[in-house]
C-alpha cells in the first residue's frame, strides 16, 4: 500500500531524512520509534504533504500513485490522514462545520454525492462515541480551549469520520494520561481492518501495549536502522536506543 | 508625498459639485454655517493628522457630467420585509411614505418630511461635522435627498427601514442626507444600503445625522457595496441621550476609495454604544474607517470592534478615538481592531487614540495586524479541503464576530461579496 524508497529530505539547509526506506502492506500496523531529532515527525509531515520540507531524492508510492506529485488536499482525498502531534486551534470555526466542509470537500473531489444532513449527524454521533467525545466539544470551535487529551481524542474522532486508508499518528500519546491513552487506543483499534494501515510514531512503548503493532522500526539519523516484531518495542524500552545505533554505526564502518 | 491643494482647485471642486447637485435637485436650504465653513476650512491633506494616510487630493479631479437618469436599480436583499425607499444619485425615486400625522411616526424621503413637518426637523438636523470637515461642509452646503425616520416618544417602529442609495453608470455626484430621530423610550431598526453599477464614477458624499432620545434604542446596519470607481465620503453622526442604546454596524463590502467618519456623542448618563465594522479592500482599493466616541457623561459603556482584510495592493486605515471627558466617571469603553494582510503589497494603518480625563474608568484597546495562519491552512487542507474551501472558512471565521451581528440575509450577502472578490466561490 505504501512504499517509501531511499527518501532524502531537508528543511532549509538541514538534511533530516537520509535514505529512509519502508514498506507497509494493507491492514498492517507499523510503529516507528527512535530518539529525539531522528526525523520521525518529519516523516509524518512529508507523508501529509507539508510544504516546508524539500524532498531531494527517493520516492513514495501510495497505492501505485506517486505521492510526491500530490498536494496536501489531494493526499487527503487519496486516503491519507495525519493525526497531528500539535492539533491547530481554529477560533470561529465549529468542529461540526469544519468536519462537514472537509467531508463534503473530499466527496466532491471523489465525484461522490454530499452526505445528507441526517447521515452526517448519525456518523458524527457514532464516531464521537468511539472516543467518548462530549457533545459540547463537537459544537465548540476546532480545538479552541481543548485540553491536551481532548485535542488528541478530537484527532481520532476526525480520523473515524474521514475513514482513511492510511492513518499516520504523530506522537498521539504525548500529553495523554492513562485513561485518555486507553480511549484513544480503543478508537484506533476499533478502526483496524484489512483495508486500513497505520503508521504509529511514538517515543514510548506504553502506547504499543494498547495499539499492538505488526512491525516495529527504529528511525535514527534519518534512516530506518533496525526492524522487528512487536517484541522489539519492549527491548527498546529496556535497553534504550544506543545499542542499535552503535551496532548500526559499527556495521557501516 | 505632500499634496498642495491651491484654493482655486478645491473652490472649483465645490462649485462643480454644488452646481451639479443643484441642477439635479437639493432638499431644504443649505446650512449657513456650512457655507461659511466651506470658505474657512482647509481642504484635507496628508499633513493633517486626521488625513495622514488618506489622500483626498484625488477627489479634486472629480468632474460630474450630465445628471443621472432616474431608473430603478435592482432590488437588494429581496427577502427582507422592510419599509423600502430607493434613491438614485441623491434623488428619491420610489418608496411609500409612512406618515402617522404630526404626533406619530414618519418614514419617508427627507424632501417630503421638510414639506410636511419642517418644525419637527429644526432642532437637531444640522450635521455637527459640517463645521469641522471640508467635505461635510460641502455636503451640508448642497444637501440632497435621503431617508428621514422620525419616531416620537414611546413609539416602536414595527418594521425595519431599508434605504437603498444607488449610483448609476457615469460620472455623477450625490450628496444624500439621512435624518433619524428616535424620541424618548422609542425604538427603530434601519438598514442603509449604498451600491453602484460597475461603471459608476464620481463622488458620493453622504451624511447621516441621528439622535437617540433618553431610554431609546436605534439599531442601524450600513452596507457599502460599491463596485466601479466612485469616491465615497461618509459623515455619520450620532447623539445619544441617557439610558439609550445605539448599535451601528458597518460592512464595507466593496469600495474603490472610501472614507467613513463615524462619531458618537454620549450626551447623557448610562448610555450604551456598540459599533462594529468590517472591510475587505482588494486590487488597489482604499478603505478608511475613522471612528470617535465621546463619553461626555458618567456610567456609559461602549463596545467597538472593527475587523478587516487587505488583499493584493490595497490599503486599509483604521483610526479609533475614545474621548472620556472630565467627570465622565465609571465609563467602560472597549475597542478592538484586528486585521489580516493577504497580499505582500497590501498595507494597513491602524491607530487607537485614547484620551481620558476622568480617573475612575475602565478602558481597553487592542490592535493587531497579521497574516493568515499557515498552520491552520495546512491543517484544513490535510483534512481534504481545497485551498479555496480552507481560505473561505478561515475568512468566514475571522469575520464572524462582526458579520454575525448583521441580519442573516445581509451577513450572507456581504460574505458572498467578499468570497467572490477573492475568487473563493
Amino acid at each position: 500500500m505504501l512504499k517509501i524508497d531511499n527518501l532524502h529530505a531537508r528543511i532549509g539547509d538541514t538534511e533530516i531524512l537520509k535514505g529512509l526506506s519502508l514498506e507497509l502492506g494493507a491492514g498492517e500496523v507499523h510503529a516507528i520509534m527512535g530518539p529525539n531529532g531522528s526525523g520521525k515527525s518529519t516523516l509524518a509531515s512529508i507523508l501529509a504533504g507539508r510544504e516546508d520540507y524539500e524532498v531531494t531524492q527517493g520516492s513514495i508510492s501510495f497505492d501505485g500513485v506517486d505521492l510526491l506529485e500530490l498536494d496536501a488536499t489531494e493526499r487527503a482525498v487519496a486516503g491519507i490522514f495525519l493525526a497531528f502531534q500539535y492539533p491547530v486551534e481554529i477560533p470561529g470555526v465549529s468542529n461540526i462545520n469544519f468536519l462537514r466542509t472537509a467531508l463534503n470537500s473530499i466527496r466532491e473531489q471523489r465525484a461522490e454525492e454530499p452526505l445528507s444532513g441526517k447521515d452526517f449527524l448519525a456518523k458524527v454521533k457514532a464516531c464521537a462515541q468511539l472516543v467518548e467525545l462530549d457533545g459540547k466539544l463537537r459544537d465548540r470551535s476546532v480545538n479552541e480551549g481543548f485540553s491536551g487529551g481532548e485535542k488528541k481524542r478530537n484527532e481520532v474522532f476526525q480520523m473515524a469520520m474521514l475513514e482513511p486508508k492510511l492513518a499516520v499518528l504523530d506522537e498521539t500519546d504525548s500529553g495523554l494520561d492513562i485513561d485518555a491513552l486507553r480511549i484513544v487506543a480503543h478508537g484506533v483499534n476499533s478502526m483496524r481492518g484489512a483495508d486500513r494501515s497505520f503508521l504509529v510514531i511514538t517515543h514510548y512503548q506504553r502506547l504499543l501495549d494498547h495499539i499492538v503493532p505488526d512491525f516495529v522500526h527504529v528511525l535514527a539519523g534519518g534512516r530506518i536502522v533496525h526492524s522487528g516484531g512487536k517484541e522489539l518495542a519492549l527491548e527498546l524500552e529496556e535497553k534504550g536506543y544506543d545499542w542499535i545505533v552503535d551496532a548500526e554505526a559499527a556495521e557501516q564502518a | 508625498m505632500n499634496e498642495v491643494a491651491t484654493p482655486t482647485q478645491h473652490a472649483a471642486l465645490a462649485a462643480r459639485v454644488s452646481e451639479a447637485c443643484a441642477a439635479a435637485g437639493l432638499v431644504g436650504e443649505p446650512q449657513a454655517e456650512a457655507l461659511e465653513a466651506l470658505e474657512a476650512l482647509d481642504y484635507p491633506t496628508t499633513r493633517q493628522e486626521r488625513w495622514k494616510y488618506t489622500r483626498a487630493a484625488r477627489l479634486l479631479k472629480v468632474t460630474p457630467t450630465a445628471s443621472a437618469p432616474l431608473q430603478a436599480p435592482p432590488v437588494v436583499v429581496e427577502s427582507l420585509d422592510a419599509l423600502r425607499f430607493t434613491f438614485v444619485a441623491g434623488q428619491h425615486i420610489s418608496g411609500e411614505t409612512l406618515d402617522e400625522g404630526a404626533e406619530g411616526c414618519f418614514v419617508g424621503p427627507v424632501s417630503v418630511a421638510l414639506e410636511r413637518y419642517p418644525e419637527r426637523l429644526k432642532a437637531w438636523s444640522n450635521s455637527a461635522f459640517a463645521t469641522q470637515e471640508w467635505f461635510a461642509a460641502l455636503q451640508a452646503s448642497a444637501p440632497q435627498d435621503g431617508v428621514c425616520i422620525l419616531v416620537p416618544a414611546g413609539h416602536k417602529l414595527q418594521r425595519p427601514v431599508l434605504a437603498h442609495h444607488h449610483m448609476p453608470d457615469g460620472a455623477h455626484v450625490a450628496q444624500p442626507r439621512h435624518l433619524v430621530h428616535i424620541g424618548d423610550h422609542a425604538s427603530a431598526e434601519a438598514v442603509l444600503w449604498s451600491d453602484n453599477t460597475s461603471h459608476a464614477e464620481g463622488m458620493m458624499n453622504a451624511a447621516i445625522t441621528a439622535s437617540v432620545g433618553n431610554g431609546a434604542s436605534l439599531s442601524l446596519e450600513i452596507i457599502q457595496d460599491e463596485p466601479g470607481t466612485v469616491h465615497h465620503m461618509g459623515h455619520h453622526h450620532f447623539t445619544q441621550g441617557s439610558n439609550s442604546n445605539l448599535t451601528v454596524r458597518t460592512a464595507t463590502a466593496c469600495a474603490h476609495w472610501l472614507r467613513n467618519d463615524l462619531h458618537i456623542l454620549q450626551d447623557g448618563t448610562h448610555a450604551d454604544s456598540t459599533f462594529h465594522g468590517c472591510y475587505l479592500p482588494n486590487g488597489d482599493q482604499f478603505v478608511d474607517h475613522h471612528t470617535r466616541i465621546d463619553h461626555a457623561h458618567p456610567d456609559g459603556q461602549s463596545n467597538e470592534l472593527y475587523k478587516g482584510l487587505a488583499a493584493d495592493k490595497s490599503t486599509a486605515v483604521f483610526n479609533g478615538k475614545i474621548m472620556v471627558h472630565k467627570d465622565a466617571q465609571r465609563i467602560e469603553a472597549y475597542q478592538s481592531n484586528r486585521n489580516l494582510l493577504l497580499g505582500e503589497q497590501a498595507a494597513m494603518y491602524a491607530k487607537p487614540e485614547l484620551e481620558i480625563y476622568a480617573d475612575d474608568v475602565r478602558c481597553s484597546h487592542g490592535c493587531t495586524t497579521g497574516q493568515f495562519d499557515k498552520e491552520a491552512l495546512f491543517y484544513l487542507r490535510s483534512r481534504g479541503m481545497t485551498e479555496t474551501a480552507a481560505n473561505n472558512l478561515l475568512v468566514q471565521a475571522f469575520l464572524a464576530e462582526v458579520l454575525d451581528g448583521f441580519r442573516p440575509e445581509i451577513r450572507d450577502h456581504v460574505h458572498s461579496v467578499f468570497a467572490r472578490r477573492l475568487g473563493w466561490i
